[in-house]
């Protein structure tokens, strides 16, 4: 059976080519436009990783569902690629993560920077599930 | 005072002008404690004054950085998709469906055109805040201005099925501003009651005049905006929750957030009332030119 990733993204042209990249290299995908969406998909079925973005403008972003994944037993240890638009600085990111948190302590377990490099991506992917089948 | 003149034989004349040197030791010291008492008082002042100052500029500091972060994703994040477009396409991942290459480009070239909006939008936001810049002042006729540009909008409203009713009267004040700036409130406002209309629902642009003011009312049958909501409308980016997500994918620039400073310009005011899923009303005044000037 192919190896199933979720994305989660609010921007649809960034999810088609991420489904176009994943697909053509061989991964089945699902995706998900909020947070609310994506959990819920995560519960249907288990994916083998989500690609989460980290700044939906949804109620739901994708803090939430990676807080949400990781307090769940049964999800926990689905791995998770965070994306981010702007740079990975802990500043910025504080605005999401609240003044307490830092971005070292995200429950994830890999971020990359938007633009995105198809190897760069594949290569992480691989690195913690392996090739698509 | 002169000091007492004691005889070399006469305790008591001594004690006296030791007494006297203490009463005004005593009463210099006591102002001495005033003093100290005023300037720590003043200092005090000095203090709370400083304190709540650095508040405001750590408050401002950490709303620059916001903005500047949520500028730097309003303008990163359609890059990378227009990026990634670009890439699927020359890594050859579509090389055998060129519907499909034609349709991404079309949706980059969509997204390039919304962020030089947004960047166009960012510059005249930052011109009005810091109020640089000149703005050329006209007299305006709002009755000649306002119908050809709800005409322009009329295609979009029929598109969405949407009827626009308008009613100017022959005697609409006209008003100080700049034409440009205005049509671009004048069109948002209207823009948005479309956009946030239901299929089917009418959306009224009414014009008059009321104490020395230009008034313009649009009114939508649309989704509204929650309550808790509406105090954030002219926050820059912000979009409401129920306006998600088919009203996303359009670019939108700095909406409301420009709107209000263009009207702010001009010596204006913009109201908005609004019931979830009822409708929404946005009234505009600008102050009215004078009979006696036109």
């Amino acid at each position: 059976m192919l190896k199933e990733i979720l994305i989660v993204d609010d921007d649809p042209d960034f999810v088609e080519t991420m489904e176009i990249i994943l697909q053509g290299n061989g991964y089945e995908t699902r995706t998900a436009r909020n947070g609310e969406e994506a959990f819920k998909k995560v519960r249907e079925k288990i994916p083998d990783i989500i690609l989460l973005d980290i700044m939906m403008k949804t109620k739901t972003d994708g803090i939430w569902v990676s807080e949400k994944i990781r307090s769940d037993d049964k999800l926990k240890k689905i791995p998770i690629i965070m994306i981010t638009a702007v740079n990975q600085d802990s500043e910025m990111a504080k605005f999401h993560l609240g003044q307490e948190k830092d971005m070292e302590y995200m429950p994830v377990n890999a971020f990359m920077e938007k633009p995105i490099e198809a190897k760069d991506l594949l290569k992480e992917i691989k690195k913690l599930i392996g090739g698509p089948k | 005072m002169k000091p007492k003149k004691c005889n070399i034989n006469d305790p008591e004349c001594h004690l006296d002008r030791i007494r006297d040197w203490h009463g005004d030791l005593e009463a210099n010291i006591t102002t001495l404690i005033e003093n100290l008492k005023d300037i720590k008082k003043h200092s005090e002042e000095a203090k709370g004054a400083c304190s709540k100052h650095y508040a405001k500029t750590v408050e401002l500091t950490k709303a620059k950085t916001r903005f500047t972060y949520e500028v730097s994703h309003e303008l990163k994040a359609p890059l990378a998709s227009v990026y990634n477009i670009i890439n699927v396409i020359l890594d050859g991942y579509l090389d055998k469906d060129f519907k499909k290459q034609k349709e991404l480009l079309n949706r980059a070239k969509v997204r390039i055109n919304d962020l030089t909006k947004l960047l166009n939008d960012l510059l005249m936001f930052s011109r009005l805040e810091e109020g640089t810049g000149k703005i050329e002042i006209e007299k305006i006729n709002t009755r000649e201005l306002l119908p050809p540009l709800i005409e322009e909008m009329d295609s979009f409203a029929k598109e969405n099925n949407i009827k626009i009713k308008w009613d100017f009267p022959n005697n609409l004040p006209h008003i100080y501003g700049n034409t440009e700036l205005l049509n671009r409130v004048f069109v948002n406002i209207i823009h948005n009651a479309i956009k946030y209309s239901n299929q089917g629902n009418l959306v009224k642009v009414m014009g008059k005049g009321k104490n020395h003011l230009f008034l313009l009312e649009v009114k939508d049958e649309g989704i509204g905006i929650k309550k808790e909501e509406l105090p954030k409308i002219y926050n820059i980016f912000f979009r409401g929750e129920n306006a998600r997500p088919e009203h996303k994918k359009e670019g939108m620039g700095l909406g409301l957030s420009l709107v209000k400073r263009i009207i702010d310009t001009h010596g204006g005011s913009i109201k908005v009332k609004s019931n979830l899923n009822k409708g929404t009303t946005v009234t505009l005044s600008f102050p009215a030119i004078q009979k006696k000037e036109k």
